[in-house]
Parts: structure tokens; sequence; C-alpha cells
């Protein structure tokens, strides 16, 4: 009879424990609960501003004239209209364009992340005598807008013969310069900065040159800054309509962002003189299948970077 | 014998100091030669144009005869202040940065710390938020341009009547919201770098102190990213100074595109830059006892 009883009790105590703080359990609870639904609300709300020109560019690009013009049709086209990316793609003269954006942005890409790490890493290792001035040289060359430097650049590159070549985007680049370089560098040099020292003793005390520690020990430490300032650079590069076109303006050597930029006056050179608001109205719809185009790249190099990208970026905090 | 040893002793000193000068010196050289690259594109393509740059300004060129125009001394500057349309552009510009940048860095951060959560489908939302960097140029001109013709796209949002932001805020807000947005990318970038880099122990400490999300916040999170903060700022600011959106970079792409003022846009240029600079040092000054 007593055992039955301890056990009662043992049983009684064990539910007595299971639930002692059941009000305190459920309240953390559902304010866990309440902290989600803001939290998503929130982001959710938030990501639809961003996620809309998306949306936007994607279905104006399929509609037809007659849907572009009527308020019923909502986002959804009744009927998906193929000629706005065939026009589209006549009046970027997109094979070459493309080309042309390629090889600058993806080109000027490569040069900066080679550049960009050797500067960012005298900055970041290496305590030289004129590194504090090193340093802030780069920080004004941020500082300076392009539109202080650009003629004189561009009577420089006329002195030089590199208007119109592919130089003109590819030369400065190779220097650690070009768009955003000195944005690159100060990256580089706060990923550098996180090394620990013993990592360059130990490579030193193995025999490594400046060189070899540079290439082998250090910079596969930064990868995920490489992958950043990599990526960064070809999306910037791509979109830049500013230098690029100032120094390559032939038809041959056009990229694909001063094209996107014309793309109306392309059209309303074809179309006869009529009411203007109306030919406006009809480039519309053509002139979003020209974003898409244009964006369209870049979105897919986005996409396939994007897991690295995210990776690095959380790495970042991990390098200890 | 006393003499001998301190003799001596300087002489080990001097040898040992000399032996390290070298070790230092050969270190100070690796380092500079691996910022040479950099230097020699520097004094090139940075340099010489500014240098140029200066040059025109104290000109009146032409674009065949870049060099080589009249002399006129300190004209173009002069015309650069007494034009009263650039001076209220300048204005303008500068206002539009002033409230621009600390809303720009508040929102970063606070898209940074709710991303920096551990939840379902945060990679989803990190991915979204990083869309502008890829739409910017031409197609940002068309989506937000507030021209004729043209709506922008915030604001159609409003007509539409869809979404929360629109419905609480008027047309012109939304957009000013709507830029604010999609302007704060590579900060977000920045802050959630820097909330990854605050240690875990740090909050399980405050955690058995019983505080909650919210001071743990004001006490660790913010004094501990307190230079990243400043870091944002600055890069807003600039951000903000040579964004082509702004009213004294589209005065001097007009110049530019006339052909005759290259003079004048080059002195605004210098103008505009050393305002800019002087703003972003006195910044830096202010803020230096945050940046550690």
């Amino acid at each position: 009879m007593s055992a039955y009883i301890q056990r009662f009790s043992n049983y009684m105590y064990d539910l007595y424990k299971r639930y002692e703080n059941l009000g305190y359990r459920v309240k953390k609870k559902i304010r866990f609960i309440i902290g989600r639904i803001f939290l998503y609300y929130v982001l959710i709300e938030m990501a639809f501003l961003f996620i809309l020109p998306f949306v936007y560019i994607l279905s104006t690009s399929m509609l037809t004239f007659e849907d572009y013009l009527d308020p019923t049709v909502f986002y959804i086209p009744t009927e998906i209209e193929w000629g706005n990316f065939t026009k589209a793609w006549e009046a970027l003269d997109y094979p070459r364009s493309f080309l042309n954006s390629t090889i600058t942005s993806l080109g000027a890409a490569v040069l900066q992340t080679i550049a960009c790490s050797v500067a960012g890493f005298a900055l970041g290792r290496y305590k030289f005598r004129m590194r504090n001035i090193f340093f802030v040289l780069v920080v004004i060359v941020l500082l300076i807008p392009p539109q202080t430097t650009i003629i004189a650049t561009y009577g420089l590159f006329v002195e030089l013969g590199l208007i119109n070549t592919y130089f003109s985007v590819l030369l400065p680049a190779a220097f650690g310069l070009g768009i955003r370089g000195a944005l690159f560098i100060l990256i580089y040099m706060y990923f550098f900065q996180r090394i620990p020292d013993a990592m360059d003793d130990a490579a030193r005390i193995d025999g490594a040159g400046p060189l070899r520690l540079f290439i082998e020990v250090m910079l596969p430490q930064v990868k995920s800054a490489i992958v950043i300032v990599f990526i960064f650079s070809v999306v910037w590069h791509w979109n830049d309509n500013y230098e690029a076109p100032t120094y390559m303006y032939r038809e041959s050597v056009l990229t694909l962002q001063p094209r996107l930029q014309n793309i109306r006056e392309y059209w309303a050179k074809k179309i006869p003189a009529g009411e203007s608001e109306i030919s406006k109205a009809l480039t519309e719809p053509m002139l979003f299948a020209g974003c898409f185009l244009v964006m369209f790249p870049v979105l897919l190099v986005y996409i396939f970077g994007q897991k690295k990208l995210v990776a690095g970026i959380e790495r970042i905090g991990i390098i200890e | 014998m006393a003499k001998k040893v301190v003799k001596y002793k300087k002489q080990l000193a001097h040898k040992r100091t000399k032996r390290t000068l070298s070790f230092e010196r050969r270190r100070q050289l690796e380092g500079f030669s691996f910022m040479l690259p950099w230097l020699i594109g520097f004094l090139i393509f940075i340099l010489i144009p500014l240098a140029l740059s200066v040059k025109i300004s104290f000109y009146s060129p032409t674009l065949n005869d870049l060099y080589r125009g009249k002399y006129v001394g300190l004209e173009n500057y002069k015309e650069v202040i007494k034009n009263p349309s650039f001076g209220q552009a300048v204005f303008e510009a500068f206002m539009n940065s002033l409230y621009q940048v600390p809303m720009v860095v508040g929102f970063a951060l606070f898209v940074a710390v709710l991303l920096k959560q551990e939840f379902p489908g945060r990679v989803i939302f990190r991915v979204i938020f990083f869309i502008p960097v890829i739409l910017s140029g031409v197609i940002m001109s068309y989506l937000f341009s507030e021209d004729v013709g043209s709506v922008s796209i915030f604001s159609q949002l409003v007509q539409s009547n869809t979404g929360f932001m629109s419905r609480l805020f008027g047309g012109a807000l939304t957009t000013h919201i709507g830029n604010i947005m999609w302007s704060s990318s590579v900060e977000i970038l920045i802050f959630l770098a820097a909330l990854q880099s605050v240690p875990d122990i740090l909050y399980e400490v405050v955690d058995l102190d019983g505080a909650n999300a919210w001071e743990r916040f004001w006490h660790i999170t913010l004094p501990y990213i307190s230079p990243f903060v400043i870091l944002n700022c600055i890069y807003a600011l600039v951000d903000s100074f040579v964004d082509a959106r702004n009213p004294v970079m589209s005065i001097l792409y007009g110049l530019m595109v006339q052909g005759t003022k290259y003079g004048v846009a080059s002195a605004l240029s210098w103008f505009y830059m050393l305002l800019s600079l002087i703003t972003i040092l006195i910044f830096i000054l202010l803020t230096r006892r945050w940046l550690r």
C-alpha cells in the first residue's frame, strides 16, 4: 500500500513539475509567435516594395498596346505579346552591345578583383611608413565624384589613343581604380586585417616570400571578399551609364546601357508623326522589354552567385 | 672593466637595433611595393586628370582644344558663385543628403537586425534585399523618374492602393521612402557583416542578467557595431553626394552636354567636391570618438 502511495505521490510530483510554470512558458511561446508574425509581416511588406519593380517590368514587357492602355488589365496580360522583345532586341542591337557589355564588365571585374586585392593586402597587412597617407588617398579617391575628372580624363584618353577602345574602361580597372575601386580596396583591407598574425609568421618561418605568402596563404583566406568584390564589380560595370558611354561612344563599341537610354528615340524615328503621347505609350511595353533584356544576364549572375555571396556575408564575422 | 662592459652592451644594442631596423625596412619595402601598382594608377588616372581639371577651370576650352583654350582667370568661379541656380542646387543637394543619410542608415540597421535572426526563409529575404544593387543604372531612372510623361512606380502603387506603406503615406512620401529603401542595399550588407562579428558570448552574459531584446540592442549590439554605423554614414553621405539623380550632378551633366561650358562645369564640380570633402571631414572629426 505504502509503495502504491509512494508511486502515486511521485507521479503527482512529476505532473506538478511538468506544468509548474505553464503560464510562463505559454506566455513565452505566445510572445515568440507574435514576434515571428510581426517579423514576417514587416519583412514581406518591405520585400514587396523590392520585388515590385521586377514584377512590373516583367508584366509590362508582355503587354500588348491595348492591354497597356486598358486600366482593367492589372499586371496579368490577356495575351502575351512577344513582339515587344523582338522590337527591343532590334533597337538594342542586342548581340553586339551584349558582347561589348560583357567584355567591359567581365574584364574590368576580373582586373579590379586582382588589383584591389593587392592594394588591400598592402594596407591591411603591412605597417609601412606611408601607409596612413595611402589610406587617406584611397578614401579621397572614393570621395571624388566622377564628374570632377571626367572631362580631363576624356582629354587624357584622347592623347593616349584610348577613346573608343575597351582599354578606356579596362586600364583604370587594372590599376585598382575604375568604378568604386577604392571601396573594394577598403573591403579587402578589412578582410585581410582579420586574419591572425600567426598565419603570417607561420608562412614566413616555413620560408614563404611575400608573393607566395600573398597568393598561397592570404588569398584563400579571403575567398568571400573575392566573391563579393567580383559580383559587385560585374554588376556595377554592367549598369554603368556614365563612364563607359563617355569613352566608348562609337556604334561598334556601344554598351547596352546607352542603347537602352536611347531606345525610345530609336523607335520614335520609325513611328510616323502623330500624337506624341500615344506613340510614347506605344513604346512603353517595348521599353520594359528592353529593360528585361538588359537586366536578365545580371540577374543570372546574381542568382547563381547568390549562394556564395550570402555565404561570404555570413562568414565575414566568423574569421577571427 | 666596467667601461668595457658598457661598451660591449652599447655595441650589442647597436647591433640589435640595426638588425631589427633592416627587418622592419624589408617589411616596409614589401608593403610599399604591393601598393606601387595602385600608386601608378592613381598618378595617371586620378592625379593628372584632377590637375588638368583645375587647369580647365581657369580656361574657357572647347572639346577639340581641351587644354589650350583662352585663359579667363577666376571668371568661371565668379560665374559659379553669382549664378543663383547653382547655389540653390548645391543647397538642395546638401539638404537632401542631410535628411536622407540618417534615414538610410536607420533603415539599413533595422533591416539588418531583422535579417540577422534565425528564422526559416531568411536567405530568400536576404536575396530580395540586395536586388537594388542589380537594378541600378538606366532601368532605375526609368522606374523612378517623376517626369511629365512617366510616373514613378511608387506613385503607381499609391494609385492602385496596394500595400500597407502606400495607404499609410501619400504619394510623394512613398516615393521618398521607396528611394531611401532602394539606396540602402550596400549599407544593409555592411551592417549584416558587422552584426555577425558581435561575439555570441556577450549576448549570453546579458541574457543571464535578464536583459530583454530592447536592452540587448542598446547595450550590446549598438556599442559594438558603432564604428560600422559611422562607416555607413560616411558611405551614405558619399553615395548621396555623387548620386546621378542629385541636382548638382544633373546641372553638371547639362553643362557638359551643351559642350561649350567645360570651364564652368569644372569650376562648379571643384567647388562642390571641396564642399562635400569638408562636410565629410567635419563628420569624421565629430564622430572620431566612436571610430575606436
